[in-house]
């Protein structure tokens, strides 16, 4: 399983680890596992594309920021997360790229728990031998 | 034991002294019955001597009796900053700025309403959006969003979605007058001007609910209240300032990482970070957290509009016909400046709030002018099958706790493990033969809200009314839930 949700810090809300073999896939896993708390991920199709630039001070920053945007997303455009096509510049903090995804439809979605944020409880992102790992907590 | 470790002040008034950590500036303070305080959860420690170590803090770092785990504050946190010293920090606010709850009272009765219950309820769920991603019935331009930031409920009056009267019940009559527009990023423009008007979804709901007669505890204050009938209808709503809310202090918590260090404050927990509240970085989220609470206001504001409009069709009479009016709307989430007595004297501090609620006693200015004898009305949300509880403030709660009392049951159960012990269809036929019939759009949920993950209300609400920072006046039961 590329993420798994957590409910050992915090009684009200939701956590998340994740891992993969790049950032990329760390931070893909990451943003799937953020939706699926939101809606079952296999009923959103890939109807839609969002191209997208995001901006990171570190690496810390970036990943807040990219899981920051699909809450975003989800909110002011209706969009839910299918699969990602994406560069991560590792020096300079960017991801250029484009999301495909679905527009919600409660006809359609089996929609679950909305998520308000990501909060910086329990916040890491860390390179764990050649696997890196992020852990993360949402409110709920 | 762990009450071992604290200092009974009285028999519901618990004190953790300045030498239990380090930096601790003033001693924190949990509220709580003997029988619940074994049960606190050693994160609630940690949070709540954390919070008293934050610059400025005056008396006591507090925890309300229906305190649980947050980030940086715990949820029921409540503490005081000099303005002149003091810091502000989005972690004493949370996420869902000015979530609250709202009371209406009609003059319904449980036995007019048996015979529709069920139209009540689908009428309710189509017309009050709820859920992931639901949006409102307004479609607002930018122009009328700003004058929501900053006029909060007046918008509505202006507009015609609530009456003179709705202002007059609404905590700072729905209308934070420092809100600034400018101080809001259009990432948070974007993520709420859909969302007026809706739910949202976990703990969020409104509720029909019935006053039996065995639930009023004080006749002449529910009376004062509006309560003035047995089995009379009561509708609870629940909720915040949606994805504005989220949005504004998801920007501002990255403002504040920066001010750790440029105003060299020690923060012990990412999720405390403040800034002082006179510096531009704390007086611009003070006033950005003002334009969601007054989006709070509305929203709920609108949700009341559109019930309104769904009891008039079900019920074919005019909304004054069946009295469906405003007890109360309250901030269970904020922050504000207030007033105190600090070492004999009168000091004015920025009050912080996060899941707790004011309780201000007879005769003050800012309550409202009917209930100008009695006190404001504390409205306490509890879990969906045990219904709410309405208190009134006591003068009692200026001298212990900045005037501030619990907010709801407080959870003791994570949702993971809450839908590990129970299916939701099994916890909506246990409502139904309780005689409670809820709709939501995410079956499973229920079970996330289930009564058996939170503290008992009642032994939660009997801590705060014997301290004496509220009062009890009334305990509401369920008929009909909308679960966001």
């Amino acid at each position: 399983m590329p993420f798994e949700l957590t409910d050992t810090h915090t009684c009200a809300d939701i956590g998340l680890i994740a891992t993969g073999n790049s950032l990329i896939e760390l931070f893909s896993d990451s943003a799937f596992g953020l939706t699926s708390v939101m809606v079952e991920l296999n009923d959103v199709s890939d109807s839609r594309i969002i191209p997208i630039e995001i901006y990171g001070d570190d690496l810390e920053n970036l990943f807040y920021h990219w899981l920051s945007e699909i809450i975003y997303l989800k909110d002011a455009e209706h969009f839910l997360l299918k699969n990602c096509v994406i560069e991560l510049d590792e020096q300079n903090f960017v991801i250029k790229g484009k999301l495909t995804g679905d527009t919600i439809d409660s006809n359609r979605h089996i929609l679950k728990i909305d998520v308000k944020a990501v909060t910086y409880y329990k916040f890491k992102v860390e390179k764990i031998g050649l696997v890196w790992r992020g852990e993360v907590v949402f409110d709920l | 034991m762990k009450k071992d470790r604290f200092k009974r002040i009285s028999p519901n008034i618990w004190e953790i002294p300045t030498d239990f950590k380090q930096g601790m500036r003033v001693p924190a303070r949990i509220l709580s019955s003997e029988e619940l305080i074994d049960g606190i959860d050693d994160k609630v420690i940690d949070q709540i001597t954390n919070v008293a170590c934050l610059s400025g803090i005056k008396k006591y770092a507090l925890c309300m009796p229906d305190g649980h785990c947050g980030y940086g504050f715990p949820i029921g946190g409540v503490a005081g900053f000099s303005k002149n010293d003091g810091i502000i920090s989005p972690g004493g606010i949370g996420f869902d700025i000015n979530c609250g709850m709202r009371l209406l009272r009609t003059d319904l009765t449980f036995d007019e309403i048996k015979p529709k219950m069920e139209l009540l309820l689908n009428k309710l769920f189509l017309t009050i959006p709820s859920g992931v991603g639901s949006s409102g019935f307004l479609k607002l331009n930018k122009g009328q969003f700003t004058d929501i930031m900053e006029k909060g409920a007046d918008w509505c009056l202006e507009s015609g979605y609530a009456t003179s009267n709705d202002i007059e019940h609404i905590e700072d009559h729905g209308r934070i007058s420092h809100a600034d527009h400018t101080t809001v990023s259009e990432k948070a423009i974007s993520r709420g001007i859909n969302q007026m008007g809706t739910l949202g979804s976990g703990n969020h709901y409104l509720e029909v609910e019935i006053a039996h007669p065995e639930g009023i505890y004080n006749r002449d204050i529910a009376k004062v209240f509006g309560i003035d009938r047995d089995n009379q209808v009561i509708v609870a709503i629940h909720c915040g300032s949606r994805g504005f809310g989220h949005q504004i202090a998801t920007d501002y918590l990255e403002v504040f990482d920066k001010c750790s260090k440029k105003y060299d404050l020690v923060v012990r927990d990412k999720e405390l970070m403040s800034a002082p509240i006179k510096s531009d970085e704390g007086q611009r989220y003070f006033r950005a957290m003002a334009c969601a609470a007054n989006a709070a206001f509305v929203n709920r504001q609108l949700i009341t509009f559109g019930i309104r409009k769904v009891f008039s069709e079900v019920f074919g009479k005019n909304v004054h016909e069946l009295g469906v009016e405003t007890i109360y709307d309250v901030a269970h989430n904020i922050a504000k400046m207030e007033k105190y007595e600090i070492g004999g004297r009168e000091e004015e501090l920025l009050i912080h709030r996060k899941g707790a609620t004011r309780s201000f006693g007879p005769g003050r200015p800012e309550i409202p002018k009917d209930y100008q004898l009695v006190g404001q009305p504390v409205i306490v949300g509890g879990s969906m099958e045990t219904g709410s509880a309405l208190l009134c403030g006591a003068k009692q709660a200026d001298e212990e706790t900045f005037g501030s009392t619990l907010h709801g049951a407080g959870r003791t159960m994570s949702r993971m493990q809450a839908k590990r012990t129970a299916r939701g269809e099994s916890i909506r036929q246990k409502m139904k033969d309780d005689g409670i019939m809820v709709k939501t759009g995410y079956m499973p949920g229920l079970a996330e809200e289930a009564a058996f993950a939170y503290k008992d209300i009642d032994s939660v609400v009997s801590a705060v009314h014997s301290i004496g920072i509220s009062k009890k006046v009334a305990r509401f039961k369920p008929v009909l839930n909308i679960k966001g």
